[in-house]
């Protein structure tokens, strides 16, 4: 799902990078808010945890396999601000290191990843997870793991469509069909880590209203 | 485990890698810009480009076939997508074959749209690894904080640079003791016992996160990370940047009269 260079028009890969710059400037200066002086090494290290997480293959179809996106688990175990660094973060690194994804292309990248799939991932997170319940919060994840990647198939599809690449009609039904397989695969992961940290240490999980004292 | 990769080329003593990493990320990001608003018809344009990016190959002194096998790593993602472009889109039939049932068609406008999105790919992606194979990920990074991005993020992206290797590690070593453990079994447990070291390594991270902050702590930080560190802008900075800034121009000027 990292868009290459040379397969967005200009005014998308433009216009991405004004909306994704702005994004993550609100996100890192709501998690500057919390964190304080504790921002950069506890978000540089989490960040290095979301790469290394990003490692976990899981076989798809014929042969290919998917990694774990991480928005969503970023989300969960951080909040949504600091959980759309950690991403942005891990997005730039792999597109300057590896080359995976462009860096014309970065913002459209950046916008589907780290802020649409993992805000909006984190939104449907909540409206399942409402109480504490283990079972809700175990569930809430999973589906939200699901929608978050579903989810920024879809952009990126009609990225693409917008940039003339490819049609809408056969581009967008691709990209859903393989990515709803993806996100299975996702969710169930997903959803077993945040299981085995509620089980370890539940106080690290994100809560939304004590979150002036992380 | 080894992790050098990353910067192995960075040490070569070349022009590349002597210019000014802001000078070197202003004049390849305005090279890639020009590369992909370049319409795919526009042949001469795209030699030009090629061309400014082989002079640059050499001036880096990076082996040709250490790029190329970094374009290899990234090459399959583009051609999955890029492989299906020449089949939809456009009237003009080129070639038309039938297998059973079902009409596979190539037109003019997709293998036109094909070539464009591939040729820019590549070269983008020739320019990207021109930049971070001459430039050690510390100083790109600063070099990116002086050019305006937020000190914060530029931070952040350095401490994972720092730790990801640590964590990365930390993973494979569990990863080898599961598997040094546990042979067959069903693909549900394998995926259960992979989630519970992800939780587990989350955990670890959380407290070496702080155990991190504490000791930066114990040393005087503040939120705010000094650094020494000099860019200067030479006469050869100024040669690669002007040379690059008329080459492109022309390329843009010509494009306008006679495109």
């Amino acid at each position: 799902m990292h868009i290459p260079d040379g397969f967005l028009s200009t005014e998308t890969w433009a216009a991405a990078w004004v909306v994704s710059a702005g994004a993550v400037g609100y996100s890192v200066k709501r998690t500057s808010r919390v964190l304080k002086d504790r921002t950069i090494p506890l978000m540089g290290v989490l960040s290095a945890f979301i790469f290394a997480a990003q490692m976990v293959n899981f076989p798809v179809m014929g042969g290919t396999s998917g990694h774990l996106l991480g928005g969503v688990l970023a989300a969960v175990l951080l909040g949504p601000y600091a959980g759309a660094t950690a991403l942005a973060c891990v997005l730039t690194f792999q597109c300057l290191v590896f080359q995976d994804g462009g860096l014309t292309a970065l913002g459209a990248n950046i916008f589907n990843m780290a802020v649409a799939g993992t805000v909006g991932g984190y939104g449907v997170y909540r409206m399942i997870a409402r109480t504490s319940d283990k079972r809700a919060v175990v569930v809430g994840t999973a589906v939200a793991s699901w929608f978050s990647v579903v989810l920024a198939s879809v952009l990126c599809a009609l990225e693409l469509a917008a940039s003339k690449t490819a049609p809408v009609g056969v581009v967008l039904p691709a990209m859903v069909g393989v990515h709803a397989l993806i996100g299975v695969g996702e969710a169930v992961i997903t959803g077993a880590i945040v299981a085995t940290v509620l089980k370890t240490r539940p106080d690290l999980l994100y809560k939304p209203k004590s979150s002036v004292e992380v | 485990m080894e992790h050098d990769f990353i910067d192995r080329y960075s040490r070569i003593d070349s022009f590349m890698s002597r210019l000014d990493p802001r000078v070197k990320i202003v004049g390849l990001a305005a090279l890639m810009v020009c590369i992909v608003s370049t319409a795919p018809a526009a042949l001469p344009a795209f030699a030009v480009y090629g061309a400014i990016i082989l002079v640059l190959t050499r001036l880096s002194g990076i082996p040709a076939a250490v790029i190329l096998k970094r374009m290899l790593v990234a090459a399959p993602f583009i051609l999955m997508i890029v492989l299906f472009i020449p089949f939809f889109r456009g009237e003009t039939v080129v070639l038309s074959r039938t297998f059973g049932s079902v009409t596979f068609s190539v037109t003019r406008e997709g293998l036109i749209l094909f070539w464009g999105v591939c040729v820019k790919a590549f070269l983008s992606l020739l320019s990207v690894i021109l930049l971070t194979a001459t430039t050690d990920f510390p100083t790109l990074l600063k070099a990116i904080e002086k050019l305006g991005c937020p000190k914060v993020l530029v931070m952040v992206l350095s401490f994972m640079y720092r730790y990801i290797f640590v964590i990365q590690d930390e993973f494979m070593m569990m990863r080898q003791a599961k598997d040094a453990r546990s042979v067959g079994g069903s693909r549900l447990f394998h995926w259960r016992a992979l989630a519970g070291m992800v939780g587990v390594l989350f955990v670890r991270s959380y407290e070496r996160a702080e155990a991190v902050y504490l000791a930066m702590c114990s040393r005087g930080f503040d939120g705010n990370v000094r650094t020494f560190h000099p860019f200067r802008v030479t006469v050869a900075d100024a040669a690669f940047f002007l040379t690059l800034a008329v080459s492109l121009s022309c390329v843009k000027v010509l494009g306008a009269l006679y495109g």
